[in-house]
């Protein structure tokens, strides 16, 4: 399995006078069993892109390939719930999904539809559901009477339940409290390092790149800008100009610490071993 | 976005018609949806559509569009045609078609209604087409104004229609966001087995009926913390101003109606 991405471009509402150029020549290709970040500005067409790979939009030209499918443009794609199988997209709040009557039904839901038994179904639910940190005595509970916070992991636990190899979510953690976003995102790091799965994250959130991810993607006007790994992408602050993010806490302590002539050899990124460093710098 | 909705769509143009005060507007289309239903025979088709063709074309409003707007009505008017041909055996055989006689009432019959309906439809596409919604209600709102005298609440229909016509556009792309999350949990609207569409649906609307619900809950929250009361007296930012030219059109088109009435006693 792979994820290319060629010559895509996509033009929303072609031919009216709405129509709207969000993807630009993209061309990118995603490692397998990594964590990558998606970052831009708002508006720089991250959901466009990622909504390519369970073909929820399709190019208007170019291809997009993942493992065995193959989304060309004004082509008749098939198979596509198969692609939808492999690939689970979370949505931004995706709260809003969620129907059933009962939370245990809801989850239960995607598997089912992927063509598992009732009985699976429920297993994968109930398993998707502890992975979220849903107590049994909730499964018969509505979804509708939950919590935000709460409604968001049943959401998640719809998708997980799934089983996907390819893992997209768009903002996650998107209005949840700090102690909310911590464990959300450890869950989708295990979902990774312990299940080998791939990891697609679109974020607005630099620290959250910094500390969970392992390769950049920046767009920028529906183009590529870069397409690093993390320590790199944070070694050159020239690549976050114009795209209106700052860069994580911990970075912009350490080019304080340099502009005030501390000689720090390195971008370290972690507070342990930029601990270090001060130190012995310190101690010179 | 979507080029099937046609009807009741507002087309930003700069024409005498889009500048015009929509309660001279509605008040005309009025005037002239009632001149439609008496009957003087073609004369008074002919009268009405160069009236209405002459209103399109200050517009600006480009036939294609018209045309557009006439091609939902295509089934009926078929049906209509049909179901004519069938009941109506009056008048002398024009010509017959595998062994069934068409009669000649039954071609004016439906050609008669056919005209109605299209000048009708182009009439009112033209009043939507020039006026924005915002507009419109404002509009509707001082023409009902005089029922409040009866105890009518003009004020809260008027209200009403244009929180309805604001979260038109809202409600779309909710049921797109909506369908596109299901569709990555495996929901297939065109294929599947009966109850597998049943639910399928069921995953749409039930997202959307929740939804809608919170929003109605915020936007009312929303206006009473800024102290909207239905009852209280108000003044508006846009103030509507009847000119020469509308009080002209109201008047046209009355002098119009007054007309086919005439024609229609001396006839």
């Amino acid at each position: 399995m792979a994820i290319t991405f060629r010559k895509v471009n996509f033009i929303y509402s072609e031919g009216t006078p709405f129509s709207y150029h969000a993807l630009k020549d993209i061309d990118l290709n995603i490692t397998l069993g990594k964590v990558t970040a998606i970052i831009g500005a708002t508006g720089s067409g991250k959901s466009t892109m990622v909504q390519h790979l369970n073909a929820l939009l399709v190019p208007t030209e170019g291809e997009v390939e993942v493992g065995d499918h193959t989304i060309k443009a004004k082509a008749k794609n098939k198979n596509l719930k198969d692609l939808r199988k492999h690939v689970g997209l979370v949505f931004q709040f995706p709260e809003y999904q969620l129907f059933e009557e009962t939370i245990l039904k809801d989850v239960a839901f995607g598997p089912k539809n992927f063509g598992c038994t009732e009985e699976e179904a429920n297993q994968r639910a109930k398993d998707a559901l502890k992975v979220v940190g849903i107590p049994d005595d909730y499964y018969d509970r509505s979804p509708l009477d939950l919590s935000g916070g709460q409604k968001r992991r049943v959401a998640i636990a719809g998708i997980l339940a799934m089983r996907p190899e390819v893992l997209v979510l768009d903002e996650p953690t998107a209005g949840l409290d700090p102690a909310g976003t911590k464990s959300m995102m450890q869950l989708f790091l295990d979902y990774n390092r312990k299940a080998g799965n791939t990891v697609i994250l679109v974020t607005h959130n630099m620290d959250q790149v910094l500390k969970y991810c392992d390769e950049v993607v920046a767009v920028k006007d529906g183009r590529i800008a870069a397409h690093t790994d993390v320590k790199s992408f944070f070694r050159d602050p020239s690549i976050m100009e114009g795209t209106n993010m700052n860069p994580p806490f911990i970075i912009r302590f350490e080019e304080l610490l340099k502009e005030k002539g501390f000689a720090l050899k390195d971008t370290y990124g972690d507070p342990d071993s930029l601990a270090k460093a001060i130190s012995k710098e310190m101690k010179r | 976005m979507n080029t099937a909705v046609v009807l009741g769509r507002y087309i930003p143009l700069d024409s005498p018609v889009h500048r015009m005060d929509p309660r001279a507007k509605i008040a005309a289309m009025f005037a002239f949806l009632i001149s439609l239903f008496i009957d003087v025979g073609f004369i008074g088709y002919a009268i009405l559509g160069v009236i209405v063709f002459a209103g399109v074309l200050a517009a600006k409003l480009k036939p294609s569009y018209i045309w557009r707007a006439f091609k939902p009505m295509m089934i009926m008017m078929v049906f209509l045609m049909i179901l004519n041909f069938y009941a109506i055996r009056t008048g002398y055989v024009m010509f017959s078609i595998f062994g069934w006689n068409i009669y000649s009432d039954a071609v004016f019959q439906t050609l008669y209604i056919v005209l109605r309906l299209l000048l009708m439809i182009n009439a009112t596409t033209l009043v939507t087409a020039t006026t924005k919604p915002m507009d419109m209600t404002i509009a509707i709102e001082d023409l009902l104004s005089p029922l409040k005298a009866v105890g009518f609440p003009a004020h809260d229909v008027a209200m009403m229609i244009s929180i309805a016509l604001r979260f038109i556009p809202t409600l779309l792309e909710e049921s797109q966001r909506i369908m596109k999350a299901q569709a990555s949990r495996g929901v297939d609207l065109e294929e599947g087995k009966f109850m597998e569409k049943i639910m399928a649906i069921l995953s749409l609307i039930v997202p959307l009926f929740v939804s809608s619900y919170q929003k109605a809950d915020d936007l009312a929250n929303a206006m009473e913390a800024r102290g909207y009361d239905p009852d209280a007296k108000r003044v508006r930012y846009r103030r509507l101003k009847m000119r020469l030219s509308d009080w002209m059109l109201v008047i046209g088109m009355n002098l119009v109606l007054a007309g086919i009435i005439v024609l229609k006693v001396v006839l």
